[in-house]
């Protein structure tokens, strides 16, 4: 089962409109609106009562009877996050760490597939089966192994040592060189003929007719760099190179029970806020490029 | 699988609007094959790095005998900490009073985990790999593996050429730190178990406002506090098996008059502990007057779920600040079989490691003694709900804060050791609770439990600890 | 110049994945303690005592149910959320974005959230239950429940990737050959069955393969929200790579079960190829 690379569902999508139209609308009901309905209500309410219990006072967080909404907005738990983490310099070294980092994932990525799919090589099977293989590796066993490696390069507490790590990409490559190999092979070839380059066959037509995918891979990895944690944790340990989920850790305390809830889901709210607004712009691309590893998986 | 769906519907795929062909041919056999090789080779191959492997191959950089009075202090020196009981803004606060202090040292306060595991992790990770700290904070069941490990410095000499008032400190919490002779870290973070209870729910009961003196006295007040119509799901509630249960249980298993360990001779299959667990069963599965909490025994009494548990001293600040209602304190209840000591210590020390530069401990040690004093033991304390670990700190401005402080300060009177078999065995604590729990949320049989229980920690003993001690 | 565009990628993954693979094997055949500066070589030593330690067959049963129930309800719900999503309906767009916002949040968030959704004294859903008159099951003492409450929560996390990419797969079934099965006189149910899942089984597979390495790699769901417990009920061999290095301070025995676990993940992977090669071929 395959499709071409853009636009996969246009043709199909006017062919089910003309069939809705003669089906009557009870079966959209139950079999369209019912589990659509339901599934996003399991996926709001939870994250609802998230932002509530963040705009709750501690007492009413565990009150009983149950209490659903607070008496009125309180801004304690923000305000009490704010002041035991520095936001803004932890978001600052977040965003520098993940947009450096998901950048050199992506380009990596997108390079290495291009060279599976469309460069000669003898052991080319050998080295796409070692990329698969390397998904497999449980990620503690990197940490001390690596850790030593870092702090002999000199790379701790600094933005390359959080990063480096982490830049080369096994599962980008493999959604990816999914994608390269749906593509028609005419295409790449008409520009062969034409003398061009491999950078300049993948620069202007293997990655434009791919974005959707690079899109995917480019969301996954941008999802991992601002949800790292064990890693950034352990080789940073000056307070101005720490990213957000460690500086997270100042709200989470062993002893102060209940009292924390609320701080806890207010950092947690204001985490994952900027991940949500990226997803939101990117998610139309996205639907479209996971089409792609998908089918040809 | 191209291949395959193409056989499936071979003259159909050609039809697909936009289709074609895709030449994947990713997990054929020959792939497989690959893929069997890879793994094969990596369990062959092996890479050298990480431990020596020789015997007696430890450099030891600094001992006992080192002579520090010619050593001179380094400039830079760093403080791990997991900022317990939510002490991240006062450690903060005193390091920079420290670094204003003096010109000699700076220290760096660093947030090295959120957990003491966290922090266990961080510093193995350095051992092997570079960049230890000066101070590193541990808790009660943390410590003696750094001892056995040989990667932290007896301390005694050194806080004596920092000149710190080592006699200061209270006994009960500087001496859990000593072992073969030697001082391994200094009380930082110390807390005990303190009974919780809801005055409004005792008051409708009809109880007297005080803790019970000893735990068959409590047995007798929860039928009232059950039977007040309190609205409560539970009398009393223990703490979580994965949190504090291997604690609180020396509890009962010393008011029984038993124990889980005489130093090293393990006794925690003995009957005054089997009929400690089994009273705790009663209560739960057959009286049904207790419950075992699911996350926070301390959340629980705050919300009134429950009219009474135990819980550390340093949940003290957070359960006064989201509960509705006068909260008493008092005393941990005794046994049958004895009524004092039987109140645990616990909490986290710090100590400094071994394989750093003597100037760096010596740094270390001297911020060590300005984090002890005891006017900065009680800011800390005032911020968290940790008790001053300096007997002549002035604690009048914490009482007045907080009178349920004065009970958990009293009550270090009557604190015992706890026993090597929780303590020093490493994975012990979680052995003893998930006994605890089989016990009390399973309703198996406390001795048939016990006697399992004793197995496995004889077998970390002769596994994990028997072999270094020296 | 395959190496010029795929060298730096490589020289990066064998530097920061296979060594620390081969690093791992080397540490599992030593007695080492965690932050021990000194090791002794035990050969097999480590492998020999998790093959006989009873405790091991627990771990590798809480691993297979939960990786079996959260790939399955995770594949099982996610194509009947995408044929809903694939119906001409109000909002879709919008519906197909909430989705999948799970998925890209943190674990530890997810967890902190739903720890708090579950508690039974003052959490959301006993208090929902006690609604409807019943109290619910101890999420969080009974070994089944708990094992129950994590398959949950790691489901509603990643259902939505499922969704999505199968919804991606359905616009690409073609519609003229369930028209002509439905010409032919072959109902919903029927047409769904024979013609809609066997196409969809190259994407079948690969959501089997990835989900279940995730599945398999799990932690920061079960470190949040259980920590292993209640009594190891939801102790993965995932997890107990961490409980045995980081609670029992046993690095050399915890790279050995590291090291079981990539051989799992490699012969499930394998398995799954074989399987599903088969299925695909004459489904």
């Amino acid at each position: 089962m395959s499709t071409v690379a853009t636009r996969p569902a246009a043709v199909p999508r006017t062919t089910r409109r003309r069939r809705e139209t003669v089906r009557g609308t009870v079966s959209t009901a139950l079999g369209g609106y019912l589990p659509v309905i339901l599934a996003t209500t399991v996926v709001v309410l939870p994250l609802a009562w998230m932002v509530i219990a963040s705009i709750k006072q501690p007492h009413e967080l565990v009150r009983l009877p149950i209490q659903w909404l607070p008496s009125k907005p309180y801004a304690g738990n923000y305000l009490e996050a704010a002041r035991t983490v520095s936001f803004g310099r932890l978001f600052l070294n977040s965003a520098l760490v993940t947009a450096f980092g998901a950048g050199v994932k992506v380009v990596l990525a997108v390079i290495t597939a291009y060279a599976l799919v469309f460069i000669r090589f003898p052991a080319k099977r050998l080295v796409f089966v070692l990329i698969l293989v390397a998904l497999m590796v449980p990620p503690h066993i990197a940490l001390v192994p690596n850790y030593t490696l870092i702090a002999q390069l000199g790379g701790r507490n600094t933005l390359w040592g959080i990063v480096l790590p982490g830049l080369g990409t096994a599962f980008g490559t493999f959604l990816l060189r999914q994608q390269f190999l749906s593509l028609p092979r005419s295409i790449v070839e008409a520009a062969e003929l034409d003398g061009a380059s491999h950078l300049r066959r993948l620069v202007a037509i293997v990655a434009p007719v791919s974005a959707p995918a690079i899109a995917t891979v480019a969301l996954i990895s941008i999802v991992f760099e601002w949800n790292e944690y064990l890693w950034p944790l352990i080789i940073v340990d000056d307070p101005n190179a720490m990213t957000l989920p460690v500086g997270l850790t100042l709200l989470q305390n062993s002893e102060s029970g209940s009292a924390a809830w609320g701080v806890l889901m207010a950092g947690t709210v204001v985490v994952i806020l900027p991940v949500l607004a990226i997803f939101a712009v990117l998610q139309r691309w996205i639907v479209a490029g996971l089409t792609q590893g998908a089918v040809t998986g | 699988m191209n291949p395959g769906l193409s056989r499936f519907l071979p003259s159909r795929s050609g039809d697909i609007p936009g289709g074609l062909q895709v030449p994947d041919r990713a997990f054929d056999r020959r792939t497989f094959l690959a893929l069997a090789g890879a793994g094969a080779g990596a369990l062959t191959l092996a890479a050298c790095a990480g431990p020596s492997t020789a015997v007696g191959g430890s450099t030891p950089s600094a001992t006992s005998t080192t002579d520090w009075a010619g050593v001179k202090p380094a400039k830079q020196v760093s403080f791990w900490s997991n900022h317990p009981g939510g002490s991240q803004a006062v450690e903060k606060a005193l390091v920079e009073k420290f670094n204003a202090s003096q010109s000699a040292i700076t220290v760096t306060l660093v947030t090295a985990g959120a957990s003491y595991e966290e922090v266990a992790q961080r510093f193995q990770t350095a051992l092997t790999g570079g960049g230890l700290p000066g101070l590193v904070m541990f808790s009660d069941v943390w410590w003696f593996r750094y001892y056995l490990n040989q990667s932290i410095i007896p301390l005694t000499s050194l806080l004596k050429a920092v000149k710190v008032d080592t006699a200061d400190f209270r006994p009960s919490f500087y001496s859990d730190y000593r072992y073969a002779g030697e001082q391994w870290a200094v009380p930082y973070a110390r807390s005990t178990p303190l009974f919780y209870y809801n005055k409004k729910h005792w008051a409708t009961a009809g109880l007297p406002d005080r803790a019970p003196k000893t735990w068959n006295e409590f047995a007798e007040w929860a039928p009232k506090l059950m039977g007040a119509g309190l609205g409560t799901q539970k009398a009393f509630q223990y703490p979580a098996v994965a949190g504090y249960a291997g604690w609180t249980f020396q509890n009962n298993a010393w008011g029984w008059g038993g124990a889980y360990s005489h130093d090293w001779d393990l006794t925690i299959d003995a009957q005054p502990v089997v009929s400690a667990l089994d009273w705790i069963r009663k209560g739960v599965q057959e009286d049904k007057w207790a419950g075992v909490t699911a996350n926070d025994q301390a959340a629980d009494i705050a919300s009134g779920a429950v009219s009474a548990t135990v819980s550390s001293t340093g949940s003290l600040v957070g359960i006064l600040k989201s509960a509705t209602f006068d909260v008493g304190v008092g005393f941990l209840p005794g046994g049958p079989a004895a009524t004092e000591p039987v109140c645990p210590s616990g909490g986290a020390g710090i100590g400094i490691p071994k394989a750093i530069t003597p100037e760096e401990q010596l740094a270390a040690a001297t911020f060590l003694k300005f984090l002890t004093l005891p006017e900065n033991t009680v800011a800390f304390s005032a911020a968290t709900g940790y008790i001053p670990t300096r007997t002549s700190a002035d604690t009048s401005a914490l009482t007045a804060k907080a009178p349920q402080i004065s009970t958990a300060i009293d009550q270090i009177a009557v604190v015992r050791t706890q026993d090597r078999a929780r303590v020093f065995l490493p994975g012990g604590d979680k052995a003893i609770a998930d006994g605890f729990g089989r016990v009390v949320t399973q309703n198996d049989d406390p001795q048939t439990v016990l006697t399992a229980v004793k197995a496995q920690l004889q077998d970390i003993y002769a596994r994990d600890v028997k072999p270094k001690l020296v | 110049m395959f190496l010029a565009f795929a060298g730096p990628n490589l020289v990066l993954i064998a530097l920061f994945t296979y060594r620390p693979l081969l690093t791992n094997v080397y540490y599992s055949t030593l007695d080492w303690n965690l932050g021990s500066r000194t090791a002794t070589p035990v050969g097999f030593g480590n492998y020999l005592r998790w093959f006989r330690d009873p405790t091991s067959l627990d771990v590798l049963r809480v691993t297979a149910v939960f990786t079996v129930a959260t790939v399955g309800a995770t594949l099982l719900l996610g194509l009947l959320l995408a044929t809903a999503l694939n119906r001409r309906i109000r909002g879709r767009t919008a519906a197909r974005a909430v989705v999948f916002a799970p998925y890209v949040l943190s674990g530890v968030g997810v967890g902190l959230v739903w720890l708090f959704i579950f508690d039974p004294t003052y959490g959301a859903l006993s208090a929902l239950l006690r609604l409807w008159g019943t109290t619910g099951p101890d999420w969080y003492l009974d070994r089944s429940w708990a094992l129950v409450m994590v398959i949950v929560v790691y489901v509603w996390k990643n259902l939505g990737y499922a969704a999505v990419v199968y919804l991606a797969a359905l616009q690409s079934v073609p519609q003229d050959v369930l028209d002509a099965a439905a010409l032919d006189g072959a109902g919903a149910l029927r047409r769904f069955t024979r013609i809609t899942v066997p196409l969809l089984s190259p994407t079948t597979f690969f959501l089997m393969v990835t989900t279940m390495l995730s599945s398999l790699q799990s932690f920061d769901l079960i470190q949040v929200m259980t920590k292993g417990g209640p009594l190891d009920g939801t102790t993965t061999l995932m997890y107990q790579v961490y409980v045995e290095a980081f609670v029992n301070g046993r690095a050399g025995y915890s790279a050995a079960v590291a090291t079981i676990l990539f051989v799992v993940l490699l012969l499930a992977t394998l398995l799954q190829m074989r399987f599903l090669e088969r299925k695909v071929h004459y489904a």
